[in-house]
């Protein structure tokens, strides 16, 4: 039997191990091929933009991170909210229910101009742009966590006397945990791509206008610099989360996969 | 207080040597919809008795403990707990159901008081009482440990004690050990006994085993299928303690003899 380290190393090994030699294919194909850096420059010069530009991508990174963990934030409050009325309230869970379901399959983004009409190009529209794609997963998923609990246990509970809130705090609240970590993995995916949107669209600041501007001025090694300083700081934001939920859930097996995905 | 033995014929009274009248089932119905899933059941149980409900599965034995436990009401007649008729779930009844729906995220000890949580009584009292239903059912070491580390035959203790941690005076036991192994069932049977020696409840064990109800129980009622009626009643004399030898003996095989006889005459109608 292979110790747990080893198996950890294993799991984390091969993915570095694959993404190493991806970059190095890269890098030797951009060379070998003379690849102009405008149209793809290797990740030596990618790592370079990003090492001499610091200053500029984290003058732009923070604002977009800092209305992502806020947009997912109202998300995740909102959405539990909303998901206990379903559970509750009859009429919102005959009326509204549905017509939440259904809405899952407008893309939301596409009202990012919309809402740059009504609340302006500032971080506002963005902010409220990131809470609304966040918000419907995270408030299906909490819903479906209130609803799943066990009959028998609900029984038991009754038998005993429970009362609707102590069977709320007590068994539906955290049997849904393992949901509403499920819809803030989705959740906080969806409210970087809904701030990163926004700021395509209008914006002076943020990691989506530098993107945007460095394409502009055809600096491709900025705008993968840029590229690349989002796509870690939304795997450090999903990293949270999970490692957060495996504290949460302390009551589950622990499972195999390590890292990205998490279950 | 050795349980009397009690005629045939006596039918259906309630002291059998024991307290009197403890729960009352009067001429109880129960329809689901166009189901005729009871018919027309009465019967007494004592303070202190052991009795159980024994027929095949579907025969309307779980609704009926279902009723007396407050959880759905009858259609027609009435069930009267210490002369109070049951309109919903009573602080005096705890209830095991078949499989031990613990809650994964609970300890050992943290199920167990999780009735006491409910009926708002002080945590503090009840802690030691629920340690000592764990060491009486001999996993007062597990007490820390989380469900999913369990086997299913502890798992099933914890249930036990949780249905005991608030002193009912009637244990409502709804085929416990049915998902269990054979090995374990017999062990959980004699576990069980020991248990309710100790503590004097009236038990209502529901169960499709006649092996188990012929062990464990003072006075075993068999039940038809649908609708449910009660086509036989067999007061079990056997001494207690009974030790799993005692299956063994001619007089248990006996009784046995006669409660399958009893069954395959109403499969045969």
């Amino acid at each position: 039997m292979r110790s747990k380290i080893a198996k950890r190393a294993a799991a984390i090994g091969w993915p570095i191990l694959v993404t190493a030699v991806i970059l190095l294919a890269w890098e030797i194909s951009v060379r070998a091929l003379g690849i102009r850096s405008i149209i793809l420059p290797p990740p030596s010069a990618v790592f370079a933009a990003m090492a001499e530009r610091h200053d500029l991508l984290l003058t732009h990174l923070w604002p977009s991170l800092y209305l992502t963990v806020l947009g997912f934030g109202l998300s995740v409050v909102g959405g539990i909210f909303v998901a206990v009325l379903i559970t509750y309230s009859t009429i919102v869970r005959k009326g509204f229910y549905p017509v939440i379901v259904v809405s899952q399959v407008i893309p939301k983004i596409s009202i990012a101009p919309l809402f740059i009409v009504w609340f302006g190009t500032g971080t506002l529209s963005s902010l409220l742009l990131a809470f609304l794609v966040a918000f419907f997963p995270m408030t299906i998923n909490a819903a479906m966590g209130f609803e799943s609990i066990d009959e028998d246990i609900h029984r038991m509970a009754r038998t005993f006397m429970g009362s609707r809130w102590q069977i709320f705090w007590k068994i539906r609240m955290p049997n849904a945990l393992p949901y509403i970590f499920g819809g803030m993995k989705i959740s906080i995916t969806l409210a970087i791509i809904g701030v990163i949107v926004s700021e395509f669209v209008a914006s002076q600041e943020g990691i989506g206008y530098l993107i945007k501007l460095a394409g502009g001025l055809l600096d491709t090694p900025l705008m993968l610099a840029a590229i690349t300083a989002l796509s870690v700081s939304g795997l450090a934001l999903y990293a949270i989360i999970v490692g957060l939920e495996s504290w949460a859930i302390y009551w589950q097996p622990p499972s195999d996969a390590v890292g990205a995905g998490g279950g | 207080m050795q349980p009397a033995a009690g005629s045939l014929a006596s039918g259906l009274a309630a002291d059998r040597g024991r307290g009197g009248t403890i729960v009352r089932i009067a001429a109880v119905k129960k329809a689901f919809g166009e189901v005729e899933a009871i018919r027309q059941l009465s019967f007494d149980v004592a303070d202190g008795e052991f009795l159980s409900l024994l027929g095949p599965s579907g025969c309307g034995k779980s609704t009926l403990l279902m009723m007396i436990a407050g959880l759905i009401d009858p259609t027609a007649g009435e069930i009267r707990i210490k002369d109070a008729k049951v309109a919903g779930p009573r602080r005096e009844v705890g209830v095991v159901f078949q499989s031990p729906v613990l809650l994964p995220w609970r300890t050992v000890l943290q199920n167990v008081l999780f009735p006491i949580e409910l009926l708002k009584l002080p945590r503090r009292q009840y802690e030691p009482r629920a340690m000592d239903l764990l060491r009486m059912a001999k996993i007062d070491e597990f007490s820390g440990l989380l469900p999913r580390q369990l086997s299913g035959g502890m798992r099933q203790r914890v249930a036990i004690c949780r249905a005991l941690v608030h002193d009912p005076s009637i244990l409502l036991m709804d085929e416990p050990f049915s998902a269990l192994d054979a090995i374990t069932r017999d062990e959980m049977a004699v576990e069980l006994q020991r248990i309710w020696q100790a503590n004097r409840k009236t038990v209502i064990f529901v169960t499709h085993s006649i092996r188990e109800a012929a062990f464990l129980s003072d006075r075993v009622l068999v039940m038809a299928r649908r609708p449910a009626t009660i086509i036989d009643e067999l007061p079990i004399d056997l001494p207690r303690p009974r030790a799993i030898a005692v299956t063994e003996d001619e007089a248990f095989n006996r009784l046995v003899r006669h409660l399958r006889n009893a069954i395959e005459a109403s499969h045969a109608e």
